[in-house]
């Protein structure tokens, strides 16, 4: 059987574990940035991938780093309701 | 450089009040949607407006570029390892400067603007004593990359003057500063290599590697799509970089860089597998 296709969140997460085959998970709370899972090279990608997910367009000039540092911040900033 | 090189770039460029929309600001074949599916569902005018939008996120990456590359170098000028390319950073940085001068009076005359660099995320450059050697190494990529773009426009006659002139002159500059780069880079790798273990090398080939992808990705921006009125610019970015022709583009734009790179070791087949053979290209 097929695992069901992530949405939201998982997606973000799936992208993560992705990069980082060490891991098999990503806590709400982990600090993404700290933690290097996100780091300057795939910082961009990791933006986009949040504004595709979230279908919210993201004014970079007022995007600030603690508005991505983790699971639980990026899904209550974005993609809640 | 050469006395007779010099040229003065405040007074050299003409800069008239505006150019004209109805034709290409950047080579139609250097354009990120060209002999893609993106590209059919446009209007000529469109594509026309995309190129002109290209052309202005083509300049600020040269902006930040040389803003990037100005602090590094300014970090290393006349200490002790770097004390035998002081008289070269000299002129680099001047000339460098000046780049960035008319690139970024290009976008603020005729784009209102320079477009923004996201950046965040963790700092991962590998290995302490690799850290210079990973800075000239990717100030060689993005200008090994750049003027592949500026060898075509100097030359294309379907670009305007302005275009083609700033091209020419930023192409008769780099050259030197590829070969001396080339150069160096080659030297303060095999300096890292002779100390380094395996594990170090691999880190720092991987790290080139990505860097690689990112630089080129950075030709796709969505707020470009945006610009041009392209409906769902992230959508268009995603088809274009998972798209047949994206890997005949990227080995075109790395057609030189790539080679030399993996022939001093900095780059394995294996390290720089996101990065297409140059055999692609051709």
């Amino acid at each position: 059987m097929t695992e069901p296709k992530a949405t939201g969140i998982g997606v973000i997460k799936d992208w993560i574990l992705a990069k980082h085959e060490s891991r098999t998970d990503v806590g709400p709370d982990e600090d993404l940035i700290e933690n290097r899972l996100v780091d300057s090279l795939s910082f961009v990608e990791f933006v986009f991938l949040i504004q595709e997910t979230s279908g919210v367009e993201i004014d970079l000039d007022c995007l600030g780093i603690n508005d991505v540092r983790t699971l639980a911040t990026i899904e209550k900033r974005f993609l809640a309701g | 450089m050469s006395i007779e090189d010099y040229y003065n770039p405040y007074q050299m460029f003409q800069w008239p009040d505006t150019l004209p929309e109805d034709m290409w600001w950047m080579s139609p074949e250097l354009t990120t949607t060209f002999e893609t599916e993106v590209a059919e569902e446009l209007t000529r005018e469109q594509l026309f407006a995309l190129s002109r939008f290209e052309s202005v996120n083509f300049y600020s990456l040269n902006v930040h570029g040389i803003r990037e590359l100005l602090i590094e170098i300014t970090e290393r000028i006349h200490t002790d390892d770097f004390a035998s390319a002081s008289e070269f950073f000299h002129h680099f940085i001047g000339e460098e400067n000046e780049h960035m001068w008319f690139f970024a009076e290009f976008c603020q005359r005729y784009g209102g603007k320079i477009y923004k660099q996201l950046r965040g995320g963790a700092e991962t450059v590998p290995p302490g004593e690799a850290a210079s050697l990973l800075v000239f190494a990717r100030i060689l990529i993005f200008e090994e990359l750049v003027d592949h773009f500026n060898v075509r426009m100097a030359s294309d006659e379907r670009l305007d003057d302005t275009i083609r002139q700033i091209n020419r002159i930023h192409h008769q500059d780099e050259s030197r500063h590829i070969a001396f780069g080339r150069e160096l880079v080659k030297v303060l790798f095999e300096r890292f290599r002779s100390r380094a273990t395996q594990e170090e090398l691999d880190e720092v080939r991987g790290y080139l590697g990505r860097y690689l992808t990112y630089s080129f990705e950075t030709l796709f921006n969505p707020q470009v799509y945006r610009d041009a009125g392209i409906p769902n610019p992230l959508e268009v970015r995603r088809r274009l970089l998972e798209g047949p022709r994206r890997h005949e583009f990227e080995a075109q734009v790395f057609r030189k860089t790539l080679p030399y790179l993996t022939k001093i070791g900095l780059v394995t087949h294996e390290t720089g597998s996101a990065v297409p053979s140059v055999e692609a290209a051709q």
